[in-house]
Parts: structure tokens; C-alpha cells; sequence
């Protein structure tokens, strides 16, 4: 990193003037489906919200695009939107091809793309990589602009770390993370800000790193809500195979596993439930039903430092094909709701995650903190470790992550 | 406790879920007993999707619900090969009856069952020269009633779908209803399915103009997306009055309609901002577009049909059916204090169709209560609009006036949809 101390910090942040804010927009592969196809669209072509056609008060100016294949929409849309130019690197993009930030903001997407698989079975997608770059050219240049960051901030948790103090010590805005947290939910409910929980699960499909990573974000954007606020998670430790089947039958968290009538919760929220019975189109599976149906699942479970236990069931093999999350509260009632993707061809839950960013980008604000990215990222790296390491139980101080929620709803409403 | 005893053992795999007895038989009786009479019980027939929930329980509120209401008969008028109901009868425990007066008799003498619930969708009818199934709804509605009036006695009846596809069939059923005084609950998921955003009509507003867009064939899906639109519009100022006129046009004459202020653009704009399924330039890359602005429509739907309904308060509503459009059914009302309400009657995907369950859930209370949720005049008001658009169709599309439709009636101010 460059010297701090050689830099009048923090740095020039990004100013309200009146005008369109410029966006730079910086991804790993552009094609029908990625993230940055459904999030850099939603800027081009404006998208439905609140009932109409909404156009986004700003314009993407500047494009880089490190992996360009047959599928490649990009240029098909940089053609179609000459505002956009595409460049060959990061710094130019950054400077519209001149010397100096010539942008007022960033979408940083590394998603998708062909990158390597280290052997935990992340993905090494170089959000780090290209942050690095990003703040290179704000030191250079003296001035900052804020930045969103799609997913979790990087596979390494050091990264991480770094990226989120670096965007503290230069003080612009920094958001991250996955679209579940703002998407529908079925019911639209949120959990009452200051509730005693005392347990929370959440379960999907099995997808490690990635599918982990959304699953983390769901819950933990209903649990930071809990009286006491946030105050983060001294350990984790993942289960698969006999243990995972052992801790699936304890019938408790007290006895190495989580509270059934959760999971009963969440399988009752789901739109995409794999029947257990032939010729029946919806029940509920048992447990000899689910170690049949979904024998390579595996969970992580997380103490936090308050003492709230949780834990995400990730069912490999297609028990549900949608994210549901539960929490039991200190009167004994239970929360639990579905976080909807409408998984049709616009994909639109993007558009509440867009609806965000443009609030970042007008006012050099997250419109949520950061530090829920920072916390679902090291959990998803410490889950992925356990498994790595025979499923040991991991102590997290490095994960003794404190911050406020937003005391309002961020989740898509209207 | 017997209900979360029953939920906790089949969660553990305890339950005789699993080795093929019912649950139901494990448990102490539930309070209710229904018989289901249906066309067709086969796979994804609506007689599976609804009559199996009253089996294996449902998802309701965050838990798996095991209904209060046991199948104890059944009536099957066809059984195809893939017919599901002599193995539902054997693992349930119930008795499939060779007449519909047998099924509410339990082969008895006197009627025996607390409530019935009649499913007549799927199955090999024939059609009329309208295009619409002549599915048996209203004589199977005839022998139930024949055997209340019989016995003097009527429990709830709840008829999935529209009454029949008669407007006249469908005013008789309700009439039956007041006359013999039972209970009666009819119609459509989609009212009680999961709204995107989940809105509803402030009630009283006025409102002056409502427009819903879906897609499918006619009789089908035409008959759900009336009579969501239907239970959006009732709540309005002054209730639902009845109505005027309809005309329904098919092919340019929908557009050349749009031009003319017939129905209004600015409503389908809306309407199609609460798509999540949009064709043509979102099926090719995904992009999100203005469909109702950007000169597709016409291309993608090679034979648009617009349903033009006007109230007897003057409130004038449209369905417009795009297949080739979109793949979902979005509402837009504007209301007189210049907002405009609009939102997405969600239906979860095969095979689970949890909007059978949000449905399956309203026939439980009325059966519970003795109360129809809400008035089955909404299914009524849908089943004749869909039978006299169909009779402007084969009319050469020409409006007919009809003051025959004058039914009036006030919607419940309770919001009664998603679960």
C-alpha cells in the first residue's frame, strides 16, 4: 500500500455538486446472467420500481471488462449506449483515459468469469485485486469516490479487512453485498428492532463460498437487528457427512445441533420444496426423507460473542431452491420468512440492490453498513476453513465485529 | 398439543408418514369432516394440489400446518390412467363413493360430513363453440344441494374456480346458497396468493380506471386474472355496483383500442413495471425494459385480447391477455387522488404451487366457522363477466350491454392474501 503518511488524509471526497454523478463501472465478465449484466443494465436501461419505469439520476460513463467472450454483451451495449466507453484497464476507466478521477463513483462486480478454485473450493474472484487498483488511482489523484462492492468483499478474509479499513482511513462511502438482504420476503416482515432472539437458522441449496455467502447475509440482516446490536462471533464450526447427520438428529443447539421446529419454519416458507413422497406435490420431508434426498448437506454453526447461536443448513442435492431464514425469540414465538428472488428472465431482485447503490452514489453514503459484509464475509471464509480443517470448531476474535443496524427496513416494499 | 405432537414426530421421521399410513390415523380426529368431489385426481390436477393438503398439511405462517379437516369421501367423476385417488383413499383412510349422494352420505342414509368442497377443473370435457370447458361444476353443486334439500339440512360448500361457465348456471348456484342457507366460498387463488409488494386498494377509495394484464388461454386463465382484478376494484367508494357493458376485442383492434384512450397505456406501463417475466429483448439478454413505451408489444403478441368491462358506477376496468408479453399477472388501478396502486398476484412455481395453500386455507376457516371469508358474489360477478366478454367474442366482438349483471355487493375490509 502506498504511504498514508505522504497523503493529506482522509482524501477529497466525493462532492454533492449538482450534476449527474459519473459512474465507472469495473467487472470481471459481462454476459446474460452475470452480476454485472443485471446490476450495470439496471443503469443503462432503467428497470421497474414503485410502479413505473425508473431511470437512474446518473450515468455509467466508463466500463472495463477483463474477461471478453463469445457471450460478451458488453459491447453490444457499450454500441447501443455511446455515453459508455469501454477502456483496457482500471486506471483508465477511472480517469475516462486522462489523468486525473474522472468518475463520481465506482461499481466494482467480480462475479462470474473464469478465475481459479484454491483448494477449499473458493473462487478466486480478484475484487481485492481491483480495489487495490481503485485506490491506487485515489491516492495518485487525491480524491476518492464512493464505492460498491457486489458480493462479499474478497474469498481471503485479510483482504477484506484491508479493503474495509482502507475505505475507513480515506473516508468515502463504502457498500457491499448480496441482494437477498433487500429483496421481497414472503411474508414482508421485518424483525422488530430491539427483539430478544435466541436462535436463528437459515437454509438453502449447497452452493459453497458463493451460495454460503448469500445464506449468511439473509440471516444475519435479521439478527443484527436483535436488542444489544451487533457485536460479532467468537466461533465457527461447519458439519458435513456422519457429523452433519449427527448434529441434524441432536434435536437441539445444547446438543450439537440447532432447534428443529427452526428448520420446520424454513422448510414452511419455501415456494421450492422437493417433495419426499412420489405423486405428492408439496410435504414436508422427514429426516430419514432429507438424509435420503440431500446426503451431501452440511452446515456451518456460529456463536456469537452475546451469546445468540445460529446456524445455515445447506442442502445439497435440492431440498429447497429458495433462502429461508428462522429465529426463535426469547418469548418463544418464531420469526421466519422466504427471501424472494423472482428467478425469471429480468432477475429483479437486482433492482432493489440498484435502488441502493444509487442512494450511495447520490449521497456518499451506504445506505446500510458495511460491516455486515465485513462480518458475512469472514463468516463465510471461517465456515469454509472448518469444513477445510475436518470441521474443527474455529475461535473468531477476528470476527468481534460491533456495529448499529438501520433501525428502517432496507428490503424491498413498495 | 396434538397438532405440534403430531408436526414434532413427523420431523423426526417417527411419524407413519413415511411408511405409508397417515399421519391423520396417528392423531386424534380433527374436528371437521369434508367430502372432496372432483373431476380428475391426478397429478398437479387442482384436486391434487388442494384435496392433498387436506392430507399431509400445508405451509401456513412459518409451520407446517396439519389441517382441522379430514377427507373422509370423495366423489372422482373420470379416472384416467395416472388417477391418484383409490392410493389416496387406501393411505388416508378415506372412501371413494361411486355417486356424489353416496360421497356426502358415506354410503349412509344421512348426510354426514361437515363441509364439501367441489373441484371441477381438469379432466376430458367438451367445449362449447365459445371455446369454454363445460366442466360439470354446477350439476355436481346441483346433487349437493339436492341432498341438503332433502334432508333439510346444508353444511358449507366451497367451489374451486369460477361457478360455472354459465353466468345464468352461476347465478342459480348462488341463489341456492341463500335459499338453503349454507356457507358458500368459491373462486381463484390468486386474490389470496402473495402480492408483490403486497398492497391492496385503501377501501373507499375511488377509483377511475383499473387494468389488469395475464396471460394463457381463455376460459382458463382469463377467469383468474378477472376476478384478481375483481377483488382489487370491489373495494372501492360505493362497493361493487355491478355491470353495464362488456366487449372483448381481439387481434389490432386491442391496440387501436390503446391508441383511443379505451384502456389506458399509462396503467399497463404500470402494471408491466411489477413483471418479473418479461419476453422479447429480456428473454434474449435479460435486460429490463419499458415494454408498455418501446414499441414491442405489438411484435411480441401475435394475438393480444382485451376484456372491456364497464361498471354501473361508471368505473371502467380492462384485462388485457398478452401472451407472448410476459409470463406473470400484474395489476395498475388509479385512484381519483391521483395515485396510482399497482402490484404482481404472485404465483409460486410447480410443483409445490403454494397459492393452492393460501386457497386451501380460506375453505379451512369457513368450514371452522361456519363463515365464507369473503363474498362469494366475487366469483359470481368474475364467472359472468368471463361468460358475456365471451359472448361479445363470438358476437363479432361487440359490446353488449348487460343489465342483467346488476350484482351488488361490499367487499370485507380485511385483507385476507399471502400466509
Amino acid at each position: 500500500m502506498g504511504s498514508a503518511a505522504a497523503l493529506a488524509l482522509p482524501l477529497a471526497s466525493w462532492s454533492s455538486e449538482r450534476r449527474r454523478p459519473r459512474i465507472a463501472a469495473l467487472t470481471t465478465i459481462y454476459h446474460k446472467y452475470s452480476h454485472s449484466q443485471h446490476i450495470i443494465d439496471r443503469f443503462l436501461e432503467g428497470y421497474g420500481w414503485k410502479g413505473g419505469h425508473h431511470h437512474p439520476p446518473m450515468d455509467v460513463v466508463s466500463l472495463y471488462v477483463e474477461q471478453v467472450g463469445e457471450n460478451d454483451l458488453s459491447r453490444e451495449r457499450a454500441r447501443r449506449h455511446p455515453g459508455m466507453r469501454i477502456y483496457p484497464t482500471i486506471g483508465e476507466a477511472l480517469t475516462q483515459g486522462g489523468t486525473q478521477l474522472a468518475v463520481d463513483a465506482v461499481l466494482l462486480i467480480g462475479e462470474h468469469g473464469k478465475y481459479p478454485v484454491n483448494a477449499k473450493g473458493q473462487t478466486l474472484y480478484p475484487r481485492y485485486e481491483y480495489f487495490q487498483q481503485i485506490i491506487d488511482v485515489y491516492r495518485r489523484c487525491g480524491r476518492t469516490a464512493p464505492i460498491f462492492n457486489d458480493k462479499h468483499l474478497s474469498w481471503n478474509w485479510d483482504y477484506a479487512r484491508q479493503m474495509y479499513d482502507t475505505s475507513r482511513e480515506l473516508g468515502f462511502g463504502f457498500m457491499a453485498g448480496s441482494s437477498l438482504p433487500v429483496t421481497w420476503r414472503q411474508p414482508s416482515v421485518e424483525l422488530p428492532y430491539g427483539a430478544r432472539v435466541e436462535e436463528a437458522l437459515g437454509i438453502w441449496s449447497g452452493w459453497l463460498d458463493g451460495g454460503d455467502f448469500h445464506v449468511l447475509e439473509a440471516l444475519q440482516s435479521i439478527v443484527e437487528r436483535r436488542k444489544g446490536g451487533e457485536h460479532g462471533v467468537r466461533a465457527v464450526q461447519a458439519f458435513r457427512g456422519e457429523q452433519f447427520w449427527k448434529a441434524f438428529e441432536a434435536g437441539s443447539w445444547e446438543a450439537g445441533g440447532w432447534d428443529p421446529k427452526l428448520l420446520e419454519a424454513a422448510l414452511s416458507r419455501s415456494n421450492q420444496l422437493s417433495s419426499p413422497k412420489a405423486s405428492y406435490s408439496n410435504a414436508l420431508p422427514s429426516t430419514a426423507d432429507l438424509r435420503r434426498m440431500a446426503p451431501d448437506s452440511y452446515a456451518y454453526r456460529i456463536e456469537y460473542s452475546d451469546g445468540l447461536k445460529a446456524s445455515i443448513v445447506q442442502f445439497k442435492g435440492g431440498v429447497v431452491g429458495d433462502c429461508n431464514v428462522a429465529a426463535r425469540l426469547k418469548d418463544g414465538s418464531r420469526f421466519s420468512v422466504q427471501f424472494y428472488l423472482p428467478y425469471y428472465s429480468m432477475r429483479n431482485f437486482f433492482s432493489p440492490l440498484v435502488n441502493h447503490i444509487e442512494t450511495l452514489f447520490l449521497t456518499g453514503k451506504s445506505p446500510y453498513p458495511v460491516e455486515r459484509t465485513l462480518l458475512t464475509t469472514g463468516l463465510t471464509a471461517a465456515g469454509i476453513e472448518s469444513l477445510h480443517q475436518e470441521q474443527r470448531r474455529l475461535e473468531t476474535p477476528h470476527l468481534g465485529i460491533s456495529y448499529k443496524p438501520t433501525r428502517h427496513s432496507t428490503f424491498w416494499r413498495s | 398439543m396434538k397438532l405440534d405432537r403430531r408436526r414434532f414426530l413427523s420431523l423426526m421421521g417417527t411419524t407413519a408418514m413415511a411408511g405409508g399410513v397417515s399421519p391423520l390415523l396417528a392423531a386424534p380426529s380433527p374436528t371437521k369432516r369434508i367430502a372432496l368431489i372432483t373431476t380428475v385426481w391426478t397429478y398437479q390436477s387442482h384436486a391434487q394440489h388442494m384435496g392433498d393438503r387436506f392430507l399431509v398439511g400445508y405451509p401456513r405462517h412459518g409451520r407446517w400446518h396439519q389441517s382441522s379437516l379430514q377427507v373422509v369421501s370423495a366423489y372422482v367423476d373420470q379416472k384416467p390412467a395416472g388417477d391418484l385417488s383409490a392410493q389416496r383413499a387406501a393411505a388416508h383412510g378415506f372412501s371413494v363413493y361411486p355417486s356424489i349422494p353416496e360421497a356426502l352420505r358415506l354410503g349412509g342414509s344421512k348426510l354426514a360430513v361437515d363441509g364439501v368442497v367441489i373441484i371441477g377443473e381438469h379432466g376430458d370435457y367438451p367445449r362449447n363453440h365459445k371455446g369454454q370447458i363445460l366442466y360439470p361444476r354446477y350439476e355436481f353443486f346441483q346433487h349437493v344441494t339436492k341432498v341438503f334439500e332433502s334432508e333439510g339440512r346444508s353444511v358449507p360448500v366451497f367451489n374451486d374456480k369460477h361457478l360455472s361457465y354459465s353466468a345464468d348456471k352461476a347465478r342459480l348456484m348462488v341463489e341456492a346458497s341463500r335459499r338453503l342457507r349454507f356457507p358458500f366460498l368459491a373462486g381463484s387463488s390468486l386474490p389470496v396468493t402473495w402480492r408483490l409488494p403486497p398492497v391492496e386498494i385503501p377501501y373507499n377509495s375511488k377509483i377511475t380506471e383499473a387494468l389488469m394484464v395475464g396471460v394463457g388461454g381463455s376460459d382458463p386463465m382469463d377467469y383468474h386474472a378477472l376476478e384478481a382484478m375483481q377483488c382489487m376494484v370491489e373495494r372501492r367508494h360505493g362497493g361493487e355496483t355491478g355491470i353495464k357493458s362488456v366487449q372483448m376485442l381481439e387481434g389490432d383492434a386491442v391496440w387501436k383500442a390503446g391508441e383511443e384512450g379505451r384502456w389506458s397505456m399509462a396503467l399497463l406501463e404500470s402494471a408491466l413495471s411489477r413483471s418479473d417475466s418479461l419476453k422479447g429483448d429480456s428473454d434474449l439478454d435479460s435486460r429490463p425494459q419499458n415494454l408498455a413505451r418501446n414499441g414491442q408489444l405489438p411484435k411480441l403478441v401475435k394475438n393480444p385480447a382485451a376484456y372491456l368491462i364497464e361498471r354501473r358506477d361508471g368505473l371502467r376496468t380492462t384485462l388485457l391477455m398478452l401472451n407472448g408479453a410476459l409470463e406473470d399477472f400484474c395489476f395498475a388501478a388509479q385512484l381519483a387522488n391521483g395515485k396510482v396502486i399497482s402490484t404482481q398476484f404472485f404465483l409460486p412455481p410447480t410443483p409445490n404451487v403454494t397459492y393452492s395453500a393460501c386457497l386451501v386455507a380460506q375453505i379451512e376457516h369457513m368450514v371452522l366457522t361456519g363463515k365464507a371469508p369473503y363474498p362469494v358474489e366475487r366469483t359470481q360477478i368474475a364467472s359472468a363477466i368471463l361468460d358475456r366478454c365471451l359472448d361479445s367474442k363470438v358476437q363479432g366482438q361487440q359490446p353488449l350491454q348487460t343489465p342483467e349483471l346488476n350484482i351488488s355487493y361490499r367487499a370485507p375490509r380485511e385483507s385476507r392474501f399471502g400466509g
